[in-house]
């Protein structure tokens, strides 16, 4: 398959997480929103990996190529992950303060 | 294999303490939280010392990590940046039950940090960027009986999320095209492919968050003004000026070949960061607040330094962040104490801070001061070279807007030491006695703008590290 | 061509988007209740305070699992990489556990894993 398909694909997804995350007022659904958008850069980086490892093995069969993307991807999924676990612990803090996720109760803090 | 420690000397030994800390934190004695502190800060005396001894430089890790005498120099500030800030968060945190907790996450940013300062490498910067900035949400959720530290903190990991988002989709793009996540194959390879620029335009948005230059600013404000003083002091000296040095070195070595390109974004966002940061700061109440708009606008000043693209422009920005950490750190030591006395935080409240605490008032006033850029303070010199290394592109009308800035930063930074001086108050904070570790503190910040200042040696070492 | 259809293009993309959201403004019915600030707007209303019921060791062993198991990721490329590092590869494999067994120790000293 031709790798634009992916990059069209990617660019939908991260565009979509991007939209949640500016519209969305709920601190849960805006974290859900961030993970679409990793979730892209990560199919968007094994895709090229695989794009350049073929294109490697078309000049060279024995090249090795592409692996340090796929190296990046499992980072990404354990800083995700990181980044969520901090940010639930505070989204839990925040509802024992409040007792609501919904960001717009955040306004204090304006002008 | 000794190399191997040589090299990495400043990270293993900040990972060192860390576990040291740990083992203290996870034994079953119950220390004295004065011990402690002493011993916290007697390591990082140590830790910061220990940085000037060695002088090795070269690649490790299959070309991921690299070190040199400008990246050694830039750690040792970031290390005196938090050695102050330990000692201005003292007596804080003598009265909070998670001291060491606080160390840990502190000294954990520092290390990412040292890793993204180091890192030759897309992956390695990554992880560094990140490492430096999730525990800083947690940190800035320090006070954790109040409710406007854990805004403060969901503000910034919402922020710190959406934008290592960004920066991840620009790094993917660059992978796309390049087909090589490390900085020599990119510097090679980067070109104007409408993809490529793409990638980069969202790596710079990525920058710009960390930094918070205008228009992505939004989060610095609410997260200064909510999180614990000490911690707003790290965010805006340690985690922006280690972004500052890293956006640095990346544009000029890595993205030389699109100088036209960023050209335009990093002026841009130059003038862009003065002017909003500068009317902002005209308005606000609290001096946190305050600090945070004034900071954005030294941003602004940062970049067009940055803009030049030489070696004398970059030096240049070294050279204005050590400045700006001595200054920025004295206005907040200041902060810190009044703040953990009365609690006070507002600009009306430091009116008439003269009649009772003029040490303090000196104090605020020479930090002020060398912010705005006033003659003999270090900041004149720090803005005069900045200027100097942007005016290097012949874009005037850059350095124009520039010092018209400086001339209404100039007022907001005189309205503060007007209150602080002239104006009378009836309920004035009252005689605070100083403790000794924000007395250091202050002291080294003060000798610092005076130092930096006066004697050009500063300016010229940071030249000869880079050539 | 060139600029101009790019300064085309972004002018569509703004008219597209501003009128979307517009003609959404205009017509839709915009409804504010509770549901639209809970963690699931679809689903049965929660009766009652929903806090209270909750049992806060599931989020801490939550968030501890999420941890320690994606951190557990990073022995797939290990494994394929490790016979060809040879005993190096072990002693970095320690180091990283030794590292996750120290986070491990916190939380156990600070009761995160004691069932409350």
């Amino acid at each position: 398959m031709p790798i634009t398909y992916y990059i069209f694909l990617a660019v939908a997804l991260f565009s979509i997480g991007v939209a949640g995350v500016l519209t969305r007022r709920n601190a849960i659904i805006i974290f859900m929103c961030v993970e679409l958008m990793l979730n892209a850069v990560n199919l968007l980086l094994v895709a090229f990996s695989k794009m350049h490892a073929q294109n490697a093995i078309a000049i060279d069969p024995a090249a090795v190529a592409g692996v340090e993307a796929q190296l990046f991807v499992f980072f990404i999924m354990v800083v995700a992950a990181a980044e969520v676990s901090v940010g639930l612990a505070i989204i839990v803090m925040m509802y024992r303060n409040i007792h609501s996720v919904d960001v717009n109760f955040l306004n204090r803090l304006k002008h | 294999m000794s190399i191997f420690f040589l090299l990495l000397q400043q990270e293993l030994l900040l990972t060192a303490i860390i576990f040291v800390l740990l083992f203290v934190k996870l034994s079953t004695k119950q220390w004295n939280s004065q011990t402690v502190l002493s011993f916290v800060n007697i390591l990082l005396v140590v830790n910061l010392a220990a940085g000037f001894f060695f002088k090795e430089k070269g690649t490790l890790f299959g070309d991921m990590f690299q070190t040199n005498d400008l990246l050694r120099f830039e750690k040792n500030i970031l290390n005196l940046g938090t050695l102050l800030i330990s000692l201005q968060a003292y007596n804080w945190l003598l009265k909070h039950k998670h001291a060491i907790e606080f160390y840990l996450l502190m000294l954990s940013t520092l290390l990412g940090m040292f890793f993204m300062l180091s890192s030759s490498n897309l992956l390695m910067f990554y992880v560094g960027l990140e490492l430096a900035s999730i525990p800083l949400a947690a940190l800035a959720n320090f006070d954790l009986d109040k409710k406007r530290s854990s805004e403060a903190a969901m503000k910034y990991i919402m922020s710190s999320a959406f934008a290592s988002g960004l920066l991840l989709f620009g790094i993917s793009l660059i992978y796309g095209m390049v087909g090589s996540v490390n900085f020599t194959d990119i510097a090679v390879a980067a070109s104007e492919n409408p993809l490529f620029l793409f990638g980069f335009i969202l790596l710079i948005a990525g920058f710009g968050f960390k930094i918070s230059a205008v228009p992505f600013h939004l989060w610095t404000a609410d997260v200064y003004e909510g999180a614990p003083v000490a911690v707003t002091s790290y965010l805006s000296v340690i985690s922006k000026g280690s972004m500052l040095f890293v956006m640095t070195s990346v544009l000029s070595t890595v993205f030389a070949n699109l100088l036209f390109q960023w050209y335009n974004i990093v002026a841009v966002l130059a003038v862009l960061s003065m002017i909003v940061g500068n009317l902002f700061a005209i308005r606000q109440q609290n001096i946190k607040r305050f600090l945070a708009f004034s900071s954005i606008s030294q941003v602004g000043f940062i970049l067009i330094g940055m803009s030049g693209a030489n070696i004398e422009s970059h030096s240049s920005v070294v050279y204005f962040v050590l400045v700006y950490l001595f200054s920025n750190l004295a206005a907040f030591a200041v902060i810190n104490v009044i703040s953990e006395a009365s609690g006070k935080e507002n600009i009306d409240d430091y009116k008439g801070l003269y009649k009772t605490n003029p040490a303090l008032t000196w104090v605020l006033a020479i930090a002020l001061f060398s912010l705005a850029g006033i003659p003999p303070t270090a900041g004149f010199f720090g803005k005069f070279f900045l200027l100097l290394g942007g005016a290097s592109k012949g874009n005037y009308l850059l350095i124009i807007v520039a010092a018209l800035n400086m001339v209404i930063s100039l007022y907001y930074y005189l309205r503060i030491i007007k209150a602080m001086f002239m104006d009378a108050n009836e309920t004035p904070v009252e005689k605070l006695a100083i403790s000794w570790s924000p007395k250091i503190s202050m002291a080294v910040c003060m000798a610092g703008i005076v130092v930096t200042g006066i004697i050009s040696g500063a300016y010229e070492y940071i030249y000869s590290l880079l050539k | 061509m060139g600029a101009a259809s790019l300064i085309v293009l972004i002018l569509a993309a703004i008219a597209f988007s501003a009128g979307a959201i517009l003609i959404a403004k205009v017509v839709t019915k915009a409804t504010k209740n509770k549901q639209k600030a809970e963690p699931y707007e679809s689903g049965i209303p929660t009766r009652g305070p929903s806090w209270v019921q909750f049992n806060v060791g599931y989020y801490l062993f939550a968030l501890l699992f999420l941890i320690f198991d994606v951190e557990l990721i990073f022995l797939y490329p290990w494994a394929v990489a490790a016979k060809k590092v040879g005993l190096l590869a072990l002693v970095e494999i320690i180091i990283f556990f030794f590292i996750l067994f120290m986070g491990f120790l916190y939380a156990h000293k600070k009761g995160a894993l004691k069932w409350k």
